[in-house]
């Protein structure tokens, strides 16, 4: 056993463990539930988009892979919509909520990060260039999103997301 | 002295060129791991989980469904002898419904189609209560065990309480020898290819002394840039070339 990689397995079970204990909880900031009854007063019943393929291939080129799921839940009224996302920043996934206001963004939060760095992209600083973006031409951001040191990977997990709420906010008023 | 220069500049180079092609190609790879689709990935190997002392489980179980089968071990899901994905949590059951079908686990619910393509993870917050303790159908609906009731649910989106009269609970069916070998082998451990591209880089994959051996091609490297200079500078400096 001496000429095994002993340290490595170390750092590896000690990496593992981490992952473990994240998937089980995860840093939550607060859960989709509460945002979403923190938007509207109360929990709406949940409505559903289906990701035909068309929608797919559009949501495939905004996130630069296809989604992970057929069926996207959210929770709208007359003129506001709600999407908890999920996306990965560099291993795990980042859960971030994003309040659709006629087709521009009110505010995103941070509700569940699992990565071990790159926190920074929930504190309000950051998330607050979000705040009235649309999308433009191409399915991009009308506005450059400034990053943060360390935490490139998030923080383009956390505009990739910005940019398929509004997409999904679009295709769910049609 | 420049001719025995050469030969061992020649020997030293050739002796260490497996070494510093695979620091070479490893280093490159771990540079650029985004662009390459590196990360998150895992290999799959038994020999390599056996290397890194990681102890394989075995499933020891599996669930049936009218027309699926699901086997679970070392955080993999083998759906229908497909891989599902990696992280995944140990499953508590599987029901089909008409056209899909829906695993549980602990904390969520995973829809799937026919096909086993995801339809939907539904979170905590989508179901009625967690952790899920059981799975098991009823009239076309799903229904749920929680530790405050049992809940049934027709399209996953809304959930009542129900009775537990006439549920089929989806149990776990027990695994022969030969069957659990084959879902084993299926369901080995992974490392990620990030983590194993940097112990082959700086040697901890060859345990202990890994690490030495890649500070002596270091040194090695050394010696070959500056015998290499000395062999293209003093011909040109004697030859006035300078």
């Amino acid at each position: 056993m001496s000429w095994r990689p002993r340290r490595s397995l170390a750092l590896f079970m000690l990496a593992l463990g981490a992952v473990a204990a994240g998937l089980a909880r995860g840093e939550i900031y607060q859960e989709p539930d509460a945002f979403v009854a923190e938007v509207f007063g109360s929990k709406p019943a949940p409505k559903v988009l289906w990701l035909t393929r068309d929608i797919q291939a559009q949501a495939a080129a905004i996130l630069g892979h296809p989604p992970a799921q057929l069926r996207q839940r959210y929770w709208s009224d007359s003129h506001r919509s709600v999407w908890i996302l999920e996306e990965i920043g560099k291993e795990e996934l980042i859960t971030a909520g994003f309040v659709v206001v006629d087709g521009r963004i009110d505010h995103v939060r941070v509700l569940v990060y699992r990565e071990s760095r790159g926190q920074e992209v929930r504190t309000p600083s950051f998330l607050k260039q979000f705040k009235e973006a649309k999308l433009a031409l191409g399915d991009r951001l009308d506005r450059g999103i400034d990053g943060i040191a360390g935490a490139t990977l998030s923080v383009a997990a956390i505009e990739r997301m910005a940019r398929l709420a509004l997409f999904f906010d679009r295709i769910g008023r049609k | 002295m420049l001719r025995l220069l050469r030969r061992w500049h020649a020997r030293i180079g050739f002796a260490a060129m497996l070494f510093f092609l695979i620091l070479a190609v490893t280093g490159l790879a771990l540079n650029h791991g985004p662009d390459l689709g590196l990360e998150g990935r895992f290999v799959h190997a038994e020999w390599l989980a056996r290397w890194y002392g990681i102890k394989s489980e075995p499933p020891r179980h599996v669930f049936r469904s009218g027309h699926h089968v699901l086997a679970a071990a070392n955080g993999r899901w083998l759906l229908d002898g497909k891989i599902s994905g990696e992280k995944l949590p140990p499953p508590v059951g599987l029901v089909e419904l008409a056209d899909v079908f829906v695993v549980a686990s602990n904390a969520a619910l995973y829809v799937y189609r026919g096909n086993g393509q995801l339809i939907e993870r539904l979170g905590p917050g989508a179901l009625p209560d967690s952790p899920v303790q059981a799975i098991g159908s009823s009239a076309r609906r799903i229904v749920l065990r929680t530790a405050s009731g049992v809940f049934a649910s027709a399209d996953t989106l809304s959930w009542r309480r129900a009775s537990e009269r006439s549920v089929r609970w989806s149990v776990p069916a027990e695994l022969s020898i030969s069957e659990q070998r084959a879902y084993e082998e299926a369901l080995a451990p992974g490392i990620l290819v990030e983590q194993l591209l940097l112990d082959l880089h700086s040697g901890r994959f060859a345990g202990r002394y890994g690490p030495l051996v890649v500070d002596l091609l270091a040194l090695l490297l050394v010696v070959l840039s500056l015998s290499g200079a000395w062999l293209f500078l003093v011909p040109r400096m004697h030859g006035g070339k300078l």
